[in-house]
């Protein structure tokens, strides 16, 4: 009978004890969630052949290069079309972040990147579950403001034309603009270049912002359609970038994976890259 | 009769711990991960150097912006009745909860060459804020303002009025008796509000880069360096960081007491 007492007469309890409450319904609803998707998963790798073989089932994660943001949507809703019981998450970014991302463990089961060199370091990590196939290749191209204000009609003219947006060094689509400059043999001045940490963010310093002029990949500038103007790098000095893609060794969905990686490789995959504006690899 | 102190339940005991681990374990990660050995190198590298200073020079000149306008403000909200009192103080306590990004989304429409006020700036006077120092500078105040605007509110609210009345009773004029009375008065609650702008300013990140870019030396501040350089430079990165982490903890050391109370 004392301790009732005692209890009535603490100051405000009631607050923090919603608070608990609150976190503890959460952590449930967590914990619920969780179960649910292993229950999925296993199930599906229990008995994976009660279809006809190909089809893919349960959840597939796929790193994929932020060039590919539009054709990989499509990809992955056609994908899922024809295999009803596999989901697939899409995590775009530049090839270079994503990279070091599988490599510190994020968990991924396929990679596709811009650039061949991200992936090696995925592979000299030992970490792919096979040798990456390309599956596309894009070029770089020169996009201004509508209607190209500046003028600008080449590399040549970058140096002068106010602010330039350029992919950052680690992104692949930086450093294949750095290798077409310096192939024109030009600098310009640090302090016009602001650099996107992956090819979108580059693309909508000239769309959104007050860049004058953007290096990006010729597919970019076809999704930004009449946002941009385009003036084409001359082959010479243009540079074109393979686009690897591979399950990663970890998968806990390996068959699903290998499936999303044929499937891209596929005719329907390609017929979509081709639509999106990549050359064939 | 006095109360036996009870024994705090174990449960909650145990949550609270996997709370505090929850804050301490990433920090001891940073310090474990950090090459002591080359950290002096790291941090005069000529990047590092760059993205120290200009960050200096950009949060400090948000923090000035901030009292210098945000004194004003607070004062306004605290002391002065008007319509619409509820509504401007939401729209300055705005930028506290919209994402950075959004706010630098929104600095663009404003003020890039192709926003509302930007496109008069660009054609009248050739000033164009995006892409430039100054256009850092207004990203950093535009997220930091609203911390120095709370807080001396705050401060104002709480105050006695009294000692301002006697003033007034006593012949001083207005200004006289914001400057001897209300000022001293207040003058934790700006040091504090100052300080905490300043640390957002300080690691300001997601408007930064959305309005004015990633310039190495005339945009690039600590965060962008930070999160551009993990890839390329591991090493600088988290030197960067370390020098953030260790502004941030003085902050709230500094500012503790006024918070949390003396333990």
């Amino acid at each position: 009978m004392h301790v009732p007492t005692d209890r009535r007469a603490r100051p405000s309890p009631g607050p923090a004890g919603r608070a608990v409450a609150v976190v503890a319904a959460l952590a449930f609803a967590m914990v619920g969630c969780s179960s649910d998707d292993s229950e999925a998963s296993s199930g599906s790798s229990a008995n994976p052949t009660t279809t006809t073989g190909s089809s893919a089932t349960g959840a597939v994660t796929v790193s994929a290069a932020a060039s590919l943001t539009e054709a990989f949507t499509t990809i992955k809703d056609d994908f899922t079309k024809a295999n009803p019981k596999a989901s697939v998450t899409i995590n775009f970014g530049s090839s270079g972040q994503l990279a070091t991302q599988i490599r510190s463990g994020a968990p991924a089961d396929v990679a596709a990147f811009a650039d061949q060199a991200p992936m090696a370091t995925v592979g000299d990590a030992n970490l792919l579950a096979a040798p990456a196939r390309v599956f596309a290749r894009n070029q770089l191209t020169i996009v201004t403001k509508p209607g190209n204000p500046r003028g600008i009609k080449g590399l040549a003219d970058l140096a002068t034309a106010g602010t330039i947006s350029l992919c950052a060094q680690t992104a692949p689509c930086g450093k294949f603009a750095d290798q077409a400059l310096q192939s024109a043999g030009l600098t310009i001045p640090t302090g016009s270049v602001t650099r996107g940490p992956d090819v979108k963010a580059t693309l909508s310093a000239v769309t959104e912002g007050d860049a004058d002029a953007a290096i990006v990949y010729v597919t970019d500038a076809t999704v930004a359609g009449k946002a941009v103007g385009t003036v084409a790098i001359p082959e010479a000095h243009n540079v074109v970038a393979s686009y690897p893609i591979a399950v990663i060794k970890a998968s806990d969905n390996p068959k699903a994976a290998q499936a999303f990686e044929d499937w891209v490789l596929g005719p329907e995959g390609q017929a979509v890259l081709r639509a999106a504006g990549f050359m064939a690899p | 009769m006095t109360t036996p102190r009870r024994r705090p339940p174990l449960g909650v005991v145990v949550a609270a711990g996997v709370a505090v681990a929850f804050f301490a374990l990433p920090l001891v990660g940073l310090v474990r991960r950090a090459s002591w050995s080359t950290l002096a190198d790291d941090l005069g590298s000529p990047d590092a150097r760059s993205a120290l200073g200009l960050s200096l020079v950009c949060s400090l000149s948000a923090t000035a912006l901030s009292v210098l306008f945000g004194m004003p403000l607070a004062w306004v909200l605290a002391r002065v009745r008007f319509p619409g009192r509820a509504f401007v103080r939401g729209l300055v306590l705005l930028p506290l909860v919209l994402p950075p990004v959004v706010g630098g989304v929104a600095l663009l429409s404003a003020f890039s060459r192709q926003g509302i006020v930007g496109g008069y700036l660009y054609d009248w006077f050739g000033i164009q804020l995006t892409f430039s120092t100054a256009g850092a500078v207004l990203a950093e105040t535009f997220v930091a303002l609203p911390f120095f605007v709370i807080t001396v509110e705050a401060g104002l609210r709480s105050m006695d009025r009294r000692y301002e009345d006697v003033a007034a009773t006593l012949g001083a004029a207005r200004r006289v008796s914001f400057q001897r009375v209300t000022l001293p008065l207040v003058a934790p609650a700006v040091i504090a509000g100052a300080v905490l702008s300043w640390a957002r300013a300080l690691g300001e990140f997601g408007a930064t880069i959305t309005f004015a870019g990633n310039i190495v030396g005339k945009t690039q501040t600590l965060p962008l360096a930070v999160y551009l350089q993990l890839e390329s430079n591991p090493d600088v990165a988290i030197a960067l960081s370390l020098v953030l982490l260790v502004v941030s903890l003085t902050v709230i050391v500094s500012l503790r007491e006024r918070w949390l109370g003396p333990s």
